[in-house]
């Protein structure tokens, strides 16, 4: 009797320190993305410093993208831009969607050309990793992604299927642990089916 | 004493202003007004009631018709759109929680890893009644006994005193 009365609350406040001290080190704000695994959803929109071209999921067949949604108005953008760069150089392709705060496509206060111009100024000081923006003027892809804010970065495999879903700033650690070995995994894919297709047309050719 | 005294005023004068503050802002809440102009009285409704229940992703715990965040003001939007498509209120649901997860609404739904939201308060209420119903005191024999002593103790102090 003794010794139920005293282990049944020793038992039950030891689950109950464990259980709160696991949610000291959880993060609130994390959770599942619905992104992942899944196409890239379907989008027509145009370039951000040429509307007049108009870009389609075909911008991600046949390359490991990684997409970057960002604004100049987004502090944490400004600040991972200079990694990005870095990376670019090093051969990674970075494509940016691209959305703007204050052009409320409702009641736009901003001009494009202002838009514009914020954007080349930003790039110019602070590196330019994008081949090119794609510019999302009414912020349906990004909601179609389940974008929450800027800045989030997406791994896109060379099927158009997004991989990683990164919520935040890209900065080494980051890459390291949660890009890289998969990067690093699709573009040796990539490599040998390329460096696989010449030699099979080679052997079909006698 | 005068301490205590005064340290419990500040709390209570705090607590007030905090009522008082709370009563003259609570109309302010509500964020910026869009217009949005509805085709029927159903679609205002649905809006009203989609808005109050869908949770902005990112912020904390703040339904999308209270936020200003601009996620928020996308997702009325969206909402909006929805409605005037003809989707119902469920469609709109099923959109949001397709992007955003289970998250996004505030009516969790009933699965293995939830269905403790529901049975914990029970079993707590179980097991609290079975500890109490196991615990109850039992007047024992000896008990009375002492408690007669006392009784006569008690009486025969009394007597003394007359």
């Amino acid at each position: 009797m003794i010794n139920t009365r005293f282990v049944v609350p020793l038992v039950a406040f030891t689950a109950l320190v464990f259980f709160l001290y696991q949610g000291l080190f959880s993060d609130p704000r994390e959770r599942e993305s619905q992104a992942l695994a899944k196409p890239m959803p379907t989008f027509s929109l145009p370039d951000l410093m040429e509307p007049s071209v108009i870009y389609t999921n075909d911008v991600f067949t046949d390359q490991v993208t990684l997409l970057n949604i960002w604004g100049v108005w987004c502090v944490t953008c400004a600040v991972e831009l200079p990694y990005l760069t870095e990376l670019s150089q090093q051969g990674v392709r970075f494509v940016g969607l691209y959305y703007d705060q204050d052009l409320d496509p409702d009641f736009g206060t901003k001009t494009l050309a202002r838009v514009q111009q914020e954007v080349i100024e930003t790039t110019n000081q602070l590196g330019n990793p994008f081949v090119f923006n794609i510019f999302d003027v009414y912020r349906d892809t990004s909601l179609d992604l389940g974008v929450t804010g800027a800045p989030e970065t997406l791994l896109i495999d060379q099927q158009g299927v997004i991989r990683v879903h990164h919520i935040g700033d890209l900065n080494p650690r980051v890459w390291d642990s949660k890009f890289a070995p998969l990067y690093n995994e699709l573009m040796a894919q990539l490599v040998t089916s390329v460096s696989t297709q010449p030699a099979k047309q080679q052997e079909d050719k006698p | 004493m005068n301490h205590l005294t005064r340290s419990l005023f500040i709390i209570v004068s705090m607590w007030s202003l905090l009522t008082l503050s709370g009563l003259l802002f609570s109309h302010d809440v509500q964020a910026t007004q869009e217009n949005y102009a509805f085709a029927t009285e159903q679609q205002r409704q649905d809006f009203k009631r989609l808005t109050k229940e869908l949770r902005c992703p990112m912020c904390q715990n703040q339904n999308i018709a209270d936020s200003d965040a601009m996620i928020a003001h996308d997702m009325r939007r969206k909402v909006y759109q929805l409605l005037s498509q003809g989707n119902d209120h469920d469609q709109v649901i099923d959109f949001m929680k397709q992007r955003y997860g289970d998250f996004v609404y505030y009516q969790p739904p009933v699965n293995n890893s939830t269905i403790w939201l529901w049975l914990l308060p029970f079993s707590v209420l179980l097991i609290g009644a079975w500890i109490l119903f196991k615990r109850r005191p039992e007047i024992s024999h000896t008990d009375e006994q002492v408690e007669a002593d006392l009784l006569a103790k008690a009486d025969e102090m009394l007597e003394k005193d007359k």
